[in-house]
């Protein structure tokens, strides 16, 4: 389809206009969280040399400067500390009501994570609620491969969403 | 002998929805900027630092410091570059070239700030905004536009500290009335409580007047030594008296404070800005805050010291923030009423301290000699302080 005003732009895929990370091994050496995340699991990296867990995930230590790191597993509930609901004027690419959260999972460096939270009625979250981990795909990364032609590789990202009580 | 860094000059074009492109605005500025004090002329500007952060996305440039300089008729030879804080970026160049003069590196250096953020489709730049914060860790969730992420920092301020919505109304009108009769200001128009108590809601519970707008501007000022700019002036000199720029975080999950509300990197910033001026709290007579939300304003007086942490709310809503009160801030009408054209915003606050410092300001507070410029930038990332005197640091 061509983008209004710049036919040249048709059927082309401009990474600077793409609201979702490029996930994808070739362009991101986090890949990992994003793998994960499509088996279920929220991760991010831990130091195997002195221990620190750093959020977002990283691939060098931000303590000790070690190359030296894991994935490991971050809780997949939290409680909602604070929130704000957008109904209008909701940005592109967002989905009325747009609700934001600082949620506690209980663990740093979770302690305030700020996130969506998505499946959930505008009026209905409350402070103190349960939310949990929820995972959606989101459009594939179409990746030039030369002669071998364009890939898409798949992209999932998560939000949460309230615990149905 | 040792060099001491002044600001000699600084204008700003008018800013609010502009019909030019960016580097007509950057003409614009410089010209004011020289016009402020017109013995000096552009070959004598060895320097240029440009602060600009939204040319890449909204004007399809970016290496903008050679562009600017060619625009504006100037040949640095000393040094043209740009720098990219957000918020902050006109601060950051002043602070850079501070630095540059008082090593001898440079004797002259304009630092212009400015940003065309009106695209030719609205969406593009409320799109855009994903990038102001960390794009792939909070962007992502749609926390770029900054009403959310102010909303929850007001939520907090209310919930620990006790402030009200009538406090944060008290912010907006302070600046609206500073801006009524500012002929550069984005919102020329006064504003009452009742007014700003009743607007339409953005993000509970920020309203219409607690948001600043989304600006297209740009300001210029001229940072030299002490000794180069008695050549030019005879106005009182405006020393750069100390500064300090804090980074503790980029994504919001590493907040430095206890909740939203608790900025310890304005407090560590205050400190040692303070402490290199060799001024305490209670020294600065005039501030340009960064009032990009009233409760940003309401958050700073306190980390600023202005007034004990959490009595924020009062102090603004007390009138102590204007004229005539203990710390009249942002009095040319801050980013609410003036706009805030990120890159521009550092320079205009400082281009209103100096004039404040020299008694020519438009709203003058009696007797200023020491007075502060603070910017946030991004999700609340970092904080950069200035502080002005009318004496150097000895």
């Amino acid at each position: 389809m061509a983008v209004l005003g710049i036919p040249i732009l048709e059927d082309l895929y401009p990474s600077t206009m793409d609201m979702w990370p490029l996930e994808a091994k070739e362009f991101n050496r986090v890949w990992p969280f994003y793998e994960n995340l499509k088996q279920g699991r929220l991760t991010t990296t831990k130091c195997k040399d002195c221990g620190f867990v750093a959020y977002p995930p990283r691939v060098i230590c931000p303590e000790c400067y070690s190359e030296n790191l894991e994935y490991i597993d971050l809780p997949k509930t939290g409680k909602v500390i604070i929130f704000t609901e957008e109904v209008k004027g909701v940005p592109l690419g967002f989905q009325s009501p747009l609700i934001h959260a600082v949620i506690d999972l209980g663990v740093d460096p979770a302690r305030r994570l700020l996130t969506k939270i998505i499946n959930c009625p505008a009026g209905s979250l409350n402070r103190g609620d349960e939310v949990q981990l929820a995972i959606f795909d989101v459009p594939a990364l179409p990746i030039d491969k030369g002669k071998l032609g364009t890939i898409m590789s798949e992209r999932v990202f998560f939000a949460f969403e309230p615990v149905k009580k | 002998m040792a060099r001491n860094a002044v600001i000699l000059a600084g204008g700003q074009c008018k800013w609010g929805v502009r019909e030019a492109h960016l580097v007509d605005l950057f003409q614009e500025a410089a010209k004011a900027c020289l016009d402020d004090v017109p013995t000096l002329k552009p070959k004598d500007i060895d320097g240029l630092i440009v602060a600009t952060s939204y040319a890449g996305r909204c004007s399809f440039q970016v290496n903008t410091a050679p562009v600017v300089a060619e625009r504006c008729g100037l040949k640095p030879t000393s040094i043209c570059t740009r720098c990219d804080t957000l918020c902050a970026g006109g601060s950051t160049g002043i602070i850079l070239a501070m630095g540059l003069v008082m090593s001898g590196a440079a004797d002259i250096v304009m630092v212009a700030g400015g940003e065309k953020l009106y695209t030719p489709q609205k969406w593009e730049i409320f799109y855009s905004e994903l990038a102001s914060v960390d794009h792939d860790w909070d962007g992502v969730h749609g926390m770029g536009l900054p009403p959310p992420f102010f909303s929850l920092t007001a939520q907090e301020h209310m919930m620990h500290y006790g402030s009200k919505k009538e406090d944060l109304a008290a912010v907006s009108v302070a600046n609206y009335n500073y801006a009524a009769t500012n002929p550069f200001a984005q919102m020329q128009k006064t504003l009452t409580i009742e007014e700003a108590m009743s607007a339409p809601i953005v993000v509970p519970p920020l309203t219409l007047y607690d948001c600043c707008p989304i600006t297209d501007g740009a300001a210029a000022c001229i940072i030299t030594t002490d000794e180069i700019a008695r050549q030019y002036s005879d106005r009182p000199l405006v020393y750069l008296r100390g500064t300090a720029q804090v980074c503790l975080n980029s994504v919001s999950a590493n907040f430095p404070g206890v909740h939203l509300a608790d900025w310890k990197h304005t407090r560590i910033a205050a400190e040692k800005a303070y402490k290199r001026a060799k001024v305490s709290a209670s020294d600065i007579k005039v501030a340009q805050t960064h009032d990009c939300f009233t409760i940003s304003e309401v958050i700073e007086v306190e980390e600023l010291g202005f007034c004990k942490k959490g009595e924020g709310g009062d102090f603004c809503s007390s009138k102590q923030i204007e004229i005539g009160g203990k710390v009249p801030v942002n009095t040319d009408g801050g980013l609410l009423a003036v706009g805030h054209p990120f890159g521009a915003t550092g320079i205009r606050q400082g281009t209103e301290i100096m004039k404040q410092l020299q008694g020519r300001a438009r709203h003058q507070v009696k007797d200023a000699d020491i007075g502060l410029t603070h910017n946030l930038s991004g999700a609340n990332a970092e904080h950069t302080i200035l502080v002005y005197g009318r004496d150097p640091v000895k």
